[in-house]
């Protein structure tokens, strides 16, 4: 149970920087800070801030970024053009044909090249919708991509997939086994993640804990360490609970300190009764604080001033609004809006108060799961997904936080690359893109699978040593191998990183080189 | 009546079941009639005196019990409870008229038409089907199946979230009101409904899902195949009939593999709208669009989907135990898959303990999930798939009447809401409870009925918050898993609003159509201590900590009732909001004991 070991020295190590939360069995080693990592001891004078971009469902890389070379070509297309939609897009160079359906491959024309300093010997495009990121990847060099990302417990061949012959990550192809499984290297259940434990060893640099792991989307296990707890900010800002400003409910100021009084504690005892309390008691500590240090999001460097005498209204702010594919008006983007209060967040983390020098933050965009009707579904979710990233990226130049801030998608899994007429189905190894000023953009780090032609008699792809069942991608770079490399650049010790990527160790390459020395 | 007749003459096999119960309940009342009852307010039925455990210990007790069982006690639920026992009440909820969501919809959609002015485009849309969730929760007399179907909503999901289901409310509808009366009948009915429904078909693509094409690669869409295992049956992992999962060594033991998918997908084959004009091998009539030369069946979007041969699969069909010959049709194919799927011996303990969750605690002890789960394989009749026996199960077996610091649940938000409207006099102007959707975590519920964010329902069955009291004590809190900074602000200013009388969309008569009367609480208003106990009775059966009510007692004398007569009054139903809404957001309430 090497697993369990590392997670417990770990534990051990960080024991000096707990609250009042220890258990008995930790409590001696409380005092010892030179127990402390090597990194949580630097004192880091500079801010760093990793934001992930989950997209729930399982992201169709396959149609994201291209192989464009004449077999990968050949083989993509003659697979994924089927009846009754083929979801195969078009040739690099292809001209948009206004009069074809909405969102069909005719009308979004060819996949757009991109061109990697690296490139393998092949060629390589990017989905049409996905021309902010064609720029960022060609001329910004702010985006990198890494293909093949998966899951992994070692390196693992077809053969020994097949025979399962190694260890294996537990219920692949299943949504919420391989979304925990990505965030946290465990099935459901799972209660640590890597961006949460990575808050462990870095939040002593922090003035409020509360402020190290941060939600626009929900419970997310990646942000949960073992005392690092996240913390929920809504889209538009903290919620007040309760009171008025006056700090009254019901036009008394005594209901509304008893309403705090109440909320923040249990007198039952019951177990979910404290964490409940728990949870209020940081929702108004938190908001408190935010009230003051928050900027407005009509702020020019979040947002767009509303006409005089006019509420902000974040779903009419021309920054939040993209170009839908589906019916050609521009619509607000719910995904740049959590990335509105993630970049408010970071304008404020030096503010009294937070005084955060090491963040971690979460945002989703869902409906990934393209089963069916993937050509609508896929234009409009990468329209918004391009959008929202160049919104990002834009809004950080505008902050001069670019060098500071980097950011990384992730998902349940690839996809099949056979169609099942109009989709596509659960797979394993997927693209990802790492996006940032800190980035080395406009390359491949990992290595790009080939795509193979399918069996007459199976589903196998034998032609491909990169290819399973129905085409899915055989992961050829873990999850553990992205996740040590953005540690390294946020401050976590080579040591540290083999305790929170539990597979590491497995694994030569532990620096993909994707990002600058910090 | 066989499936294919059935499928001739389209009538809906659920639909059909519904009607068999509501002749059995029309046979009820005429015994009743006869037995010539004079009193108007007497139950139609007459039951001996509960004996033994049964015997609700107190009113306490019996109110307690209601909250599992229904959207929240009443005192005159209460009273039936004292009554009956609780066996003989689980009894007498199953005769109650069966609230019709379907036929409620409808109804709000012709008044929506009829405001105006008839236009085609015009439609109530998929708040009408929460309405209908909200009348049947508050006002409906079948608060057992409703509940149930609530949970089981929560377990067989869809989602008006989508937007194909969203633009089809109507058999949405439909399909909930199959739920609630499947939902009290057999598992294998229960289970073939779900999967013939064309709103599953749509929200987990197997309507128009084709058969593989060895020409050209396309494969079999394997959506449906992966969740009707993972979700809906036998789940991820083989179990122990008391609900702990079966071990290969160190590891737990997986239930199927991804060729038992590809296997089943292909039984998945074929299934589309309902049509006029019925298939054949080479005419593929209404698969694609639900419609042939003009015609098509005017109930497809709720009709059992049907199978069309020339889009099902040929090959042979292998998945856990079954081999399905090559050339077997799509019924027949069917009706394997799904005796395979239903004989499971994971299926007691998977729903079992997820019907335990929903209705009692979120952390069964394996005992209670075995009993649960025999009753499951066994009614003590010979039959397998018992849902009636099932719940009653769940509801009477002893660990669901004791009380400690680790048992029950988080409650539900929208069960939070339930309970305080069916706890006061909360009425509709409308009749209709148009209280529409509560999804924003911000500002409302952050859950609302048949709204889903995924096939994965607002929580996982397993979570674990992490960092938690409840992960230290070793236990799952689903409900936790939507319970956040955020969402707890957002209940807090939504239950003050509520409390108000805030909430709701606007009515008939130009406010909001949910009232409240609180004349018996404002009577209490001048001796607060009063009326802190009656808010106790009504929402927490008796169980506010003490030092619980001083501090709500405190808050609400707070409040002066000086000044002119306005004033007072204006003071005293502020001291009835702030003792509601205290208890309302105090965790202890929050916590189903």
């Amino acid at each position: 149970m090497t697993t369990h070991n590392a997670s417990r020295r770990l534990f051990l190590r960080h024991a000096g920087a707990l609250s009042g939360t220890l258990g008995a069995a930790a409590a001696p080693l409380a005092l010892n800070l030179s127990a402390l990592s090597s990194a949580a001891a630097q004192s880091a004078s500079d801010y760093k801030a990793l934001v992930c971009i989950f997209l729930f469902g399982g992201n169709d890389s396959i149609n994201m970024v291209l192989p464009t070379d004449t077999d990968s070509w050949t083989n993509y297309t003659t697979v994924r053009n089927q009846a009754p939609d083929s979801i195969a897009l078009l040739a690099p160079g292809t001209a948009v044909n206004a009069a074809a359906a909405a969102a069909s491959p005719a009308r979004l024309g060819g996949v757009l090249p991109i061109t990697p300093t690296r490139a393998q010997g092949r060629t390589f495009a990017l989905h049409p919708m996905m021309s902010t990121l064609q720029t960022m990847f060609n001329t910004d060099k702010r985006l990198a991509i890494l293909p093949n990302v998966g899951p992994l417990i070692v390196p693992t061949t077809k053969v020994q997939y097949n025979a399962r012959s190694v260890g294996l990550p537990v219920n692949l192809y299943s949504h919420n086994d391989q979304q925990n499984t990505w965030q946290s290297f465990k099935p459901e259940g799972a209660t640590q993640g890597w961006g949460g434990l990575m808050g462990d060893l870095l939040a002593a640099q922090n003035g409020r804990a509360v402020f190290t792991a941060i939600s626009t989307s929900g419970n997310n296990v990646w942000l949960s360490g073992q005392t690092v707890r996240q913390y929920q900010v809504g889209s538009n800002g903290a919620i007040r609970m309760g009171t008025n400003v006056n700090n009254q409910i019901y036009g008394s100021a005594t209901v509304g300190t008893a309403m705090k009084a109440i909320v923040t504690a249990t007198r039952g005892g019951h177990v979910f009764e404290s964490d409940l309390a728990s949870i209020s008691a940081r929702s108004i500590d938190a908001e408190e604080t935010l009230r003051t240090v928050l900027k407005v999001p009509e702020n020019p460097l979040f947002g767009t001033a509303p006409m005089p005498g006019a509420t902000y209204n974040a779903n009419n702010d021309p920054k939040l609004q993209y170009d839908n594919p589906l019916n050609g008006t521009k619509s607000f983007n719910s995904l740049a809006q959590q990335l509105q209060v993630v970049a408010r967040m970071i304008d404020a983390s030096a503010a009294s108060g937070v005084a955060a020098k090491r963040q971690v933050f979460f945002v989703s965009l869902g409906g990934f799961d393209t089963h069916d009707a993937q050509n609508r579904g896929h234009a409009d979710l990468y329209a918004r997904l391009a959008h929202a990233m160049r919104y990002f990226d834009t809004t950080l130049t505008g902050m001069g936080a670019l060098n500071k801030v980097t950011t990384f998608t992730a998902s349940d899994f690839g996809r099949t690359f056979t169609s099942n007429g109009d989709g596509t189905d659960h797979g394993w190894g997927a693209h990802h893109f790492v996006m940032g000023g800190a980035v080395k953009g406009g390359d491949l780090y990992g290595t790009f699978p080939v795509l193979g032609a399918k069996n007459a008699n199976n589903n196998n792809f034998d032609s491909s040593a990169d290819q399973l069942g129905n085409g899915a991608l055989l992961p050829t770079t873990s999850v553990d191998q992205l996740g040590a490399t953005l540690a390294k650049w946020f401050g976590i010790s080579d040591a540290d990183a083999l305790t929170v990527f539990p597979h590491l160790a497995s694994f030569t390459t532990r620096d993909l080189g994707f990002m600058n020395a910090g | 009546m066989n499936h294919k007749l059935r499928q001739q003459i389209g009538v809906h096999t659920w639909a059909l079941r519904m009607a068999r119960g509501l002749g059995a309940l029309a046979v009820v009342a005429a015994l009743a009639a006869c037995g010539g009852s004079k009193d108007d307010d007497a139950p139609q039925q007459s039951f001996p005196p509960p004996t033994g455990s049964d015997v609700p210990a107190s009113r306490e007790a019996a109110a307690r019990f209601l909250t599992q069982a229904s959207f929240g006690p009443t005192d005159a639920s209460v009273q039936r409870v004292m009554d009956l026992g609780y066996g003989q009440w689980i009894e007498e909820q199953l005769t109650k008229p069966i609230t019709k969501h379907q036929a409620n919809w409808e109804t709000l959609d012709a008044v929506a038409k009829a405001a105006s002015g008839a236009t085609a485009s015009t439609t109530v849309g998929p708040d009408g089907v929460t309405h209908s969730f909200w009348r049947g929760a508050i006002a409906g007399e079948d608060q057992l199946r409703q509940r149930v179907a609530f949970a089981l909503s929560q377990i067989f999901v869809i989602s008006l979230q989508d937007g194909n289901l969203s633009n089809n409310p109507r058999a949405v509808a439909n399909y909930y009101d199959m739920l609630a009366v499947n939902g009290l009948g057999n598992y294998r009915d229960l289970i073939e409904d779900i999967s013939l429904h064309p709103m599953m078909g749509t929200y987990l693509t197997s309507l128009g899902n084709r058969k593989a094409d060895a020409k050209t690669g396309r494969v079999p869409d394997e959506n449906y195949a992966r969740e009707v295992m993972q979700l809906f049956s036998i789940g991820l992992l083989q179990l122990n009939v008391d609900g702990s999962v079966k071990m290969n060594g160190s590891v737990p033991a997986e239930t199927y593999t991804p060729a038992d998918i590809a296997g089943l997908a292909r039984v998945f084959t074929g299934w589309s709208w309902a049509c006029p004009v019925a298939p054949t091998a080479a005419n593929s009539t209404c698969f694609g669009s639900g419609s042939v030369n003009g015609q098509s069946d005017p109930n497809r979007l709720f009709a059992p989907m049907i199978n069309y041969p020339q889009y099902h699969s040929p090959e042979e069909k292998r998945f856990l135990t079954a081999v399905i010959p090559a050339n077997t049709d799509g019924a027949t194919s069917l009706k394997t898959a799904l005796d395979t799927l239903a004989n499971h011996a994971n299926v007691g303990p998977f729903l079992g303990r997820q019907l335990i969750q929903r209705l009692v605690t979120s952390n069964p002890s394996p005992a209670y999930v075995r009993a649960v789960a025999q009753v499951f394989n066994d009614n003590g009749s010979g039959v397998r798939g018992d849902m009636k026996a099932v719940v009653k199960a769940v509801l009477t077996n002893p660990e669901a009447r004791t009380l400690s610091t680790k048992s029950g649940k988080v409650r539900e938000p929208v069960l939070r809401l339930s309970a305080l409207l069916r706890a006061f006099s909360f009425s509709s102007d409308s009749g209709y409870y148009k209280i529409g959707s509560t999804d924003n975590p911000g500002t409302q519920l952050g859950q609302t009925v048949l709204r889903s964010p995924t096939v994965f329902n607002f929580y996982r069955p397993g979570y674990v918050p992490p960092g938690s009291s409840a992960e230290a004590a070793k236990l799952e809190a689903p409900e936790l898993q939507i319970s956040h900074e955020t969402t707890a602000a957002g209940y807090v200013n939504f239950m003050r609003d509520t409390v108000a009388g805030l909430m709701g969309q606007n009515g008939p008569l130009n406010r909001r159509d949910i009232q409240v009367d609180y004349a018996p609480e404002l009577a209490l208003a001048d001796k607060p201590s009063d009326l802190v106990d009656r808010v106790n009775t009504k929402l927490m059966y008796g169980s506010m900590p003490a030092a619980l009510k001083t501090l709500i007692t405190d808050a609400v004398t707070g409040i002066q009732l000086t000044g002119s007569q306005t004033q007072i009054d204006t003071a005293k139903r502020n001291r009835v909001n702030a003792a509601i809404f205290l208890t309302l957001v105090s965790p202890e309430f929050q916590v189903q004991r």
